[in-house]
């Protein structure tokens, strides 16, 4: 069934499936039957990079000016939608595997995943062995994935300042961690200081993880938002007295999902970890503090 | 703080990344950046009733979409016009009022503080 028939009659197998960076795979092209008028079969080692992008209007025409106030709110024409989501391939190595006469039968290549390879997630980078067979049919364009994962030892770490993200500064929320990498499915212990820089009203605290994509494309406009997660919001005590000179410790226990994307820089897109801690007071016109602490999440077991 | 692995000498260096939209600066289309330069505020009214001006409102759209937005853009295109003149109408007497109203602080300012008077005629 010539015409209707989508399958390629070639697979890429890659082993081992799982790698760590610096680790060498090797793929494996094989054929159900010999692929004839063939001009030249190239296998390219890379990413499939997953990043939002802008594809509609400028972000800041004038046109678009009172978009986000209030009175537009539930109205038409705003700019929701503007933004999607969208792949892209970013190729690191490419060989050309060898034919015959015109044909082409299988063939092999091997790899070695480098020391600045993003690890493999569904917010970042699908890595993955792609064959294309050009000839004079219809094209071949198959692919064979396997996974990189990031272990501790990959990443070499430096710690940044904590950001206030909301709040006057009032109270100094300050998180406090044992170390600044985490693997996926690891409970994180640590704590969290609220220094009071004068008597304010009593306090509620929470904490939670949370992860940002930002979108940084080659070529397309990139998005405002680039998505991200946050998890469960674990609320650490009520009516926490907050007095001028007597800091509060409390301890916390955040367990990181055991499928969490690990921090990475792609191409077009990266991921970076955050423990976000969130303090509403009690007064309501005293407002809410909100901070946040980068970490980095790794996932290889 | 940030995560970057130690680098290898064997082996091939990073693709470049793009910038983000912070990086990047103001995504506005060539007139409204023409129109935002000027430092007047008479200019930058003239400059954005121009019909390049308001065309470019539908730049970045793909195309038939920014065809058809530059059609509804040409048909509102006297109320964009007379919008800009209500501003300006509004503008020009509350600014005139206002500089009357504060003529003396001026004068204070030239007197007393001439470095920060400068600055603030300065645009």
């Amino acid at each position: 069934m010539g015409l209707f028939n989508r399958s390629t009659g070639v697979q890429v197998s890659v082993t081992p499936e799982v790698v760590r960076p610096r680790n060498t795979v090797r793929a494996i092209v094989t054929t159900d039957k010999t692929i004839d008028k063939v001009s030249s079969v190239s296998l390219e080692w890379g990413y499939t990079n997953f990043y939002r992008y802008r594809w509609a209007g400028r972000a800041d025409a004038a046109a678009g000016a009172m978009n986000d106030s209030w009175l537009m709110m539930d109205q038409v024409g705003t700019d929701a939608g503007s933004e999607k989501d969208t792949d892209d391939w970013v190729g690191v190595t490419k060989v050309d595997l060898p034919i015959g006469v015109n044909e082409f039968t299988g063939g092999s290549s091997s790899f070695t995943v480098p020391s600045w390879a993003p690890g493999s997630s569904e917010a970042l980078a699908r890595w993955s062995a792609r064959v294309t067979v050009a000839r004079g049919g219809r094209d071949i364009d198959v692919r064979g994935d396997f996974t990189v994962v990031i272990g501790p030892d990959d990443l070499e770490v430096t710690d940044a300042p904590q950001q206030r993200t909301a709040g006057d500064g009032d109270t100094v929320i300050e998180i406090v961690l044992p170390s600044l990498v985490f693997r996926a499915g690891e409970t994180i212990s640590g704590s969290v200081v609220l220094t009071p820089r004068k008597d304010m009203s009593d306090a509620e605290l929470a904490i939670y993880w949370c992860w940002n994509r930002s979108s940084h494309p080659l070529v397309r406009t990139p998005a405002a938002g680039g998505g991200g997660k946050s998890g469960q919001t674990i609320k650490l005590g009520k009516g926490i007295p907050l007095r001028d000179g007597t800091p509060v410790t409390l301890p916390f226990e955040v367990p990181l999902p055991g499928d969490a994307p690990p921090t990475g820089e792609a191409v077009h897109s990266s991921l970076t970890w955050h423990l976000e801690a969130s303090m509403m007071y009690s007064k309501w016109t005293q407002g809410i503090e909100k901070v946040r602490r980068q970490i980095v999440v790794v996932n290889a077991p | 703080m940030t995560a970057v692995p130690p680098l290898d000498p064997n082996e091939p260096p990073p693709p470049a990344r793009g910038l983000t939209s912070d990086e990047r600066g103001r995504d506005v289309s060539a007139a409204q950046a023409e129109a935002e330069a000027e430092t007047s505020t008479g200019m930058k009214m003239l400059k954005s009733m121009s019909p390049r001006f308001v065309l470019s409102q539908a730049e970045g759209y793909p195309v038939v979409i920014k065809q058809f937005l530059q059609f509804c853009l040409i048909l509102i295109y006297p109320a964009w016009v007379f919008g800009i003149l209500v501003m300006a109408a509004v503008y020009y007497p509350c600014y005139a009022v206002l500089w009357v109203l504060f003529w003396p602080v001026r004068a204070w300012m030239k007197k007393n503080r001439p470095e920060e008077y400068a600055a603030s005629q300065k645009k």
